[in-house]
């Protein structure tokens, strides 16, 4: 417990946490901005679909499509650089040469990382509909479906369902940048993964579909969802229920927790 | 603390290669408890290897190690909450500030407070300041304030003295000094024989990964001891024949003056040569005694590159005049 709450202090003062969040807020504003001027010529080319984004209830799919999608992308590149720099500064030598246990350190570690996830998500989701809020006025569309009751109680849902997806996703960086021993290998290696990913999908769909990300998507995409994101094509033919993701969601989760900490456990370090 | 053979901290026949290359080669360690230890070693000798296998950051090949008078094996770990390390190179988050750093450390448990480490090794006033812009003196201060913070019975300092001033380094020395007395065991590496000289109580020199001298300072500067004698040159040959029973003795060159003789033989025996000299009617227009650590120092493990896996910087002369002279060469009168 000590250390998962030094891992949080950890985590709360550290620049990569806050450009985390603005990098993810920063992108779903411009976005959203973006839609306001170009639905406000009503005239002009693509006008009715950017009105659409700024319509709610709708726009609350659309924020969190959005933070799920890309979000996922930003969780590797954070739990990546969290844990490679463990190994580039020498601070996991610290704490084993402290006595400390290999595998419990790493947990807590990644404990909080999941938990500053949370956090970011619920900030980028505050701040995402409240720039959704403003665009709406500037574009001069009614904000009354913000109160729609339906959206409302499934929200809940998907939030969890989409937090637990963005976690899997910081799991699999971590466990790369441990691998890797180092921040930007980690860093570069889950991004090429992310986009790797999307782009074998095209080709390989049948089994690209239990791939880690693509489960991640599949596993918040739960009807009313605008297709979000980045990297690549919702809900093709035969894919995965959501449900189902969600069970491989766990799966790559604890798999790659695993990985991550069984490598920790064995690994020589000479930082 | 004091085990019943009253060491804090052995090895026995500690082996460690890194892939191909061998690192330690059956280090044999003995550490009695409330001594500051010096482990004296060139670069490459395996000193930062040994920390790392005693910090259970690596696992020996073989061998055993005794922490605290219990073995140590990988299991062992709650064993290190008693010891403080700094091992190789000091190692922080550099986006939080010292204070930061020292209560990130003390998450794996703290019995002195971060604020009387920072007071103990001069940091108090930077303690708010980042790390990432912290001197190398600095972070070695800080360093060595997280191995003090949990109080610990057993201290391994490697090379602790690296980037300090000299102001610093006398005062680490001072605080390691203080500490042994308290009755904690302090095991400071380093390859600096100087430094070793005036901190430690008892020496070990490693060379090539493996233990080639221990015992305390005292004993080995006696057994490394000379009488130096300064007779007129005609006189040389009579003197040296009068002396050579007594110890081995060579012609050291001078560049002035008389040549000097060397008889290798504890300093508190210099009167005894002068008699001896004068008895048959030699007189000396010199004569010193003291000890040669240093020459024994770099004979383990100067030389041509034997006692260093690592090999060794060596002098040569650029400019391509005169003779170059290796390390160890060159030493005039002491
Ligand atoms: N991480 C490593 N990988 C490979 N070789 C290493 C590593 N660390 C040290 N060595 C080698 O092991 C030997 C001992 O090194 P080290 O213990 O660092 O010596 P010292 O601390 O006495 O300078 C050297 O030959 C060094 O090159
Ligand atoms: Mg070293």
């Amino acid at each position: 417990m000590r250390i998962f709450i030094s891992g949080l202090r950890k985590l709360i003062g550290r620049p990569a946490s806050f450009v985390s969040v603005g990098l993810l807020v920063g992108l779903l504003a411009l976005i959203l901005i973006a839609s306001a001027t170009a639905g406000q010529s009503s005239g002009a080319r693509g006008a009715a679909a950017a009105r659409q984004l700024l319509t709610f209830p709708g726009s609350y799919d659309f924020v969190l499509s959005f933070l799920f999608g890309f979000g996922g992308l930003v969780a590797v590149t954070f739990a990546a650089a969290i844990a490679g720099s463990e190994w580039s500064w020498g601070t996991l030598k610290n704490a084993v040469a402290r006595g400390e246990s290999r595998a419990r350190y790493m947990l807590a570690l990644f404990a909080a990382i999941a938990v500053m996830v949370a956090v970011g998500l619920a900030i980028s989701f505050a701040l995402g509909i409240g720039v959704a809020l403003v665009a709406a006025n500037i574009a001069g569309i009614s904000t009354a479906g913000v109160t729609d009751s339906d959206t409302l109680a499934r929200l809940p849902a998907m939030v969890a369902r989409g937090w637990f997806a963005v976690v899997e996703q910081a799991a699999l960086g971590f466990a790369i940048a441990t691998l890797a021993r180092s921040q930007l290998a980690g860093i570069g290696a889950g991004i090429a993964f992310y986009f790797g990913e999307g782009f074998a999908q095209i080709f390989l769909p049948d089994i690209v579909k239990y791939m880690p990300f693509a489960v991640a998507r599949a596993s918040v995409d739960t009807g009313a969802a605008g297709g979000g994101g980045f990297g690549g094509g919702a809900a093709a033919a035969g894919a995965l229920s959501p449900d189902t993701a969600l069970v491989l969601v766990g799966v790559w989760l604890v798999g790659s927790l695993a990985v991550a900490v069984l490598f920790t456990e064995r690994a020589e370090i000479t930082g | 603390m004091t085990t019943a053979d009253g060491l804090s901290l052995a090895t026995r026949g500690l082996r460690k290669s890194y892939g191909k290359r061998l690192a330690l080669d059956g280090l044999d360690l003995s550490v009695p408890s409330g001594v500051v230890y010096g482990f004296l070693g060139p670069n490459g000798a395996g000193k930062t290897t040994t920390m790392r296998l005693l910090t259970g950051l690596l696992h020996p090949d073989a061998g055993t190690i005794e922490l605290l008078g219990k073995p140590f094996r990988r299991g062992d770990r709650k064993r290190l909450f008693q010891v403080g390390a700094l091992v190789e190179s000091p190692s922080f988050y550099p986006y939080l500030d010292g204070r930061q750093n020292l209560r990130a450390l003390a998450s794996a448990g703290a019995s002195v407070p971060a604020g009387r480490v920072e007071e103990l090794v001069g940091l108090r006033d930077r303690a708010r300041d980042k790390v990432a812009g912290y001197s190398l003196g600095m972070k070695q201060r800080l360093g060595i304030a997280g191995a003090l913070l949990s109080d610990p019975k057993l201290l391994l300092l490697d090379e602790p003295a690296n980037g300090l001033d000299p102001a610093g380094i006398v005062a680490m020395r001072e605080t390691l000094r203080n500490l042994a007395a308290s009755g904690k065991t302090v095991f400071v590496s380093s390859h600096l024989l100087a430094e070793v000289q005036v901190l430690a109580d008892v020496v070990g020199i490693i060379a090539a990964g493996k233990l080639v001298r221990e015992g305390t300072l005292d004993a080995m500067l006696n057994d490394q001891g000379v009488v130096r004698v300064r007779v007129a040159p005609a006189q040389l040959d009579a003197a040296r024949a009068l002396l050579e029973p007594m110890a081995a003795v060579e012609r050291t060159g001078s560049l002035d003056g008389d040549p000097w003789l060397t008889v290798h033989l504890e300093p508190a025996r210099a009167a005894e040569v002068n008699q001896r000299l004068a008895s048959q009617g030699i007189f000396a227009s010199g004569l010193e005694s003291g000890t040669d650590l240093e020459m024994l120092f770099l004979e383990l493990t100067g030389g041509e590159n034997k006692g260093s896996s690592e090999g060794t910087f060596r002098a040569i002369d650029i400019a391509g005049q005169g003779q170059g002279q290796g390390a160890g060469q060159g030493r005039g009168a002491a």
